[in-house]
């Protein structure tokens, strides 16, 4: 593609939507005619936590993990990258039928005979808890809104799910140069696919929604039918820091994916095992010498 | 390339949004009651064909890029920022003023003949020897709101109990909310005006604050998104109210609410009170006058404890002369 500042070729990646000018560093925005396969973001989060900032929350990260060995636990990160990653906010109305087990504590007095201190067989009353067990059904509605679900295939539901939540109350409606100077990629799943994905999500909700608002002071066996109605899948892009940790040449770097808007940091440090096996043996070790400086009294 | 294309905040009235058919206002970008994307303006340039767009500042013609701390486009040299259409979080203002039908001389009749309905257990020169010490007439904020609502609820209560006291339930209802009035009063408390609320006439209301009153306005002092939490509290807190009564059964508890509004409107009012402190025996006490109704008035009153020692005294000592009169008659 040309660049709209100096005339040279820019290289846009598959896959992405912004890129650079290799002659000016101008930031380019790819702009499509309406494509109804490739759609249109509706809504943007921007960025209110900066690279600085994301370093130093990144760094603090990497050395409070105490099994974590110590290479990682010293390793100093530099290349931190902005990203708008692409998602799917759904929201719906939500109705369901449902059916539980709802359980009522009532107290019992009884009567037992034990023997006291002297050795006589004696009368006594105590009280126990127990719970009937009635069923419950009716209907419940309610508004299921943000509903999150990525529409990358780089980084899964899981691992958007450990930097949630955004603040969708701060999205700006979509303007191509919002992207600009930034890492914004496409999506690579499907509208469809991620409607899939969000009314599984919704059924979690909802389920999870009932289960509080059952009464009684026990419940089991919920079981409910549900429905989604007045569906809508709004594509947005959120704001993301991605940096991979090297730590040993010899292993994959670690992936840890912050949250743009709040800063928290979503990633799964490495086990020390050397570390881990020292512990326990310390441990056994300290609980041996315990014990036997109690035997030898 | 293209010329930044800022596009402005509409400061028309919207539609109403298409899932709930609540009223959207100026600078919502989802409907607050049920998060539906407001339909989006018609873009300025769409491309014909894949482009790769730098976006350039006007001013000066160096390359934009997305500012976390300006939340916006902005230029590194000159520091010009790109206007983003943005959600919009105002400060509320009312948007209309119940008339005062009650004038400051009404307002202190009002307060007299009140002292003097208190009853056996006040002071008995209590209306006559309390004195105005201050009169200050006022606009208290307040949402009022209606709303359609698909109530769906469960509960425990003693119908159909059998071995535990409490059994449980569930049902739905459809709810038809009229004129709930929220306060959104600091001065007031919310007892005061829960006391206030049913005399209110609010057909009879000016655009604008009547300057001849000299009453103080109350602000609302919150922004439209804490507005709109506090009226969805209220929603359900109401739709809870009206669950309860449907529950069989005397007594209730664990009672759960679930609710799904729509045709939400709200209006922002300024409601006519008059704040009066009082001064009985060196003791100030504080009474809030309705500002429509004359017969409406809240507050604060002193006690007479010397009645109230008297009837203890008069109540034991009829219990004691019953008590003595059975015991002489079963010896």
């Amino acid at each position: 593609m040309q660049c709209g500042g100096c005339g040279a070729q820019i290289h846009i990646e598959a896959g992405l939507r912004t890129g650079k000018c290799p002659y000016c560093a101008s930031p380019a925005v790819i702009e499509r005619p309406p494509d109804p396969d490739r759609p249109e973001p509706s809504f943007a989060l921007g960025f209110v936590v900066g690279k600085q900032r994301a370093l130093e929350l990144a760094r603090a990260w990497i050395r409070r993990p105490l099994f974590a060995p110590g290479a990682f636990r010293r390793a100093q990160p530099s290349d931190v990258r902005g990203m708008y990653l692409p998602a799917y906010v759904y929201t719906a109305v939500a109705s369901a039928e449902y059916n539980a087990e709802i359980g009522e504590n009532y107290t019992v007095t009884e009567t037992y005979t034990t023997t006291d201190a002297k050795g006589n067989t004696v009368t006594r009353t105590r009280t126990r808890v127990e719970t009937e067990w009635r069923t419950l059904s009716g209907p419940w509605a309610a508004y299921v809104d943000d509903v999150v679900v990525s529409a990358s295939k780089g980084l899964p539901d899981a691992e958007l799910e450990r930097i949630e939540p955004f603040d969708l109350r701060a999205m700006q409606r979509f303007e191509p140069a919002m992207l600009s100077g930034w890492i914004a990629e496409e999506p690579s799943i499907t509208a469809d696919g991620c409607m899939q994905r969000a009314r599984s999500e919704l059924e979690a909700q909802v389920g999870a929604r009932l289960a509080k608002h059952m009464p009684g002071d026990r419940q089991r066996g919920l079981r409910f039918a549900w429905r989604a109605q007045h569906e809508d899948l709004e594509l947005v892009v959120l704001p993301v820091w991605v940096l991979a940790v090297r730590y040993d040449d010899r292993l994959p770097p670690v992936r840890l994916v912050i949250n743009g808007q709040s800063g928290k940091i979503g990633g799964r440090a490495p086990l020390s095992w050397t570390k881990i096996i020292v512990t326990i043996v310390a441990v056994l070790a300290a609980i041996t010498v315990a014990v036997l400086a109690g035997s030898m009294r | 390339m293209s010329e930044p294309g800022a596009t402005p905040t509409s400061t028309e009235a919207p539609s109403p949004c298409q899932r709930c058919a609540s009223p959207l206002e100026p600078g919502d970008l989802r409907c607050a009651i049920c998060g539906l994307p407001t339909p989006p303006s018609p873009r300025a340039q769409t491309p014909s064909e894949v482009v790769a767009t730098i976006f350039r500042c006007s001013g000066c013609g160096a390359a934009m890029r997305y500012d976390e701390k300006a939340a916006a486009p902005k230029c590194s040299f000159c520091g010009e920022v790109l206007a983003l259409e943005k959600p919009t979080d105002p400060i509320e203002q009312a948007g209309a003023y119940l008339r005062f039908r009650v004038d400051p001389e009404q307002a202190k009749v009002a307060l007299r003949r009140w002292l003097g309905s208190l009853g056996f257990f006040r002071p008995k020169d209590l209306q006559g020897s309390a004195v105005v010490d201050k009169l200050q007439p006022l606009w208290w904020a307040g949402w009022c709101f209606d709303a359609d609502v698909s109530v769906s609820w469960a509960a425990d209560s003693d119908a159909g109990s059998r071995r535990s006291a409490w059994a449980p339930h569930a049902g739905a209802f459809e709810l038809v909310l009229d004129n709930v009035v929220v306060s959104a009063s600091r001065g007031l408390s919310d007892r005061e005006c829960a006391a206030l609320v049913p005399g209110y006439n609010l057909r009879d209301a000016d655009p604008d604050p009547d300057p001849a009153r000299h009453a103080a306005v109350e602000g609302f002092d919150v922004q439209r998104s804490a507005a709109r939490a506090t009226i969805s509290r209220a929603l359900s807190a109401t739709a809870a109210e009206h669950a309860q009564t449907r529950v069989p059964g005397s007594s209730v508890r664990n009672l759960r609410v679930a609710v799904v509004p729509r045709r939400l409107t709200t209006s922002r009012l300024g409601f006519p009170a008059y704040v009066l402190a009082y001064r009985y025996r060196d003791e100030v006490y504080r009474a809030i006058v309705h500002g429509q109704n004359p017969g409406i008035v809240h507050g604060t009153a002193p006690l007479s404890w010397l009645r109230i020692v008297m009837v203890v005294v008069g109540a034991i000592a009829a219990i004691g002369l019953v008590a003595t009169i059975v015991w002489a008659a079963t010896r």
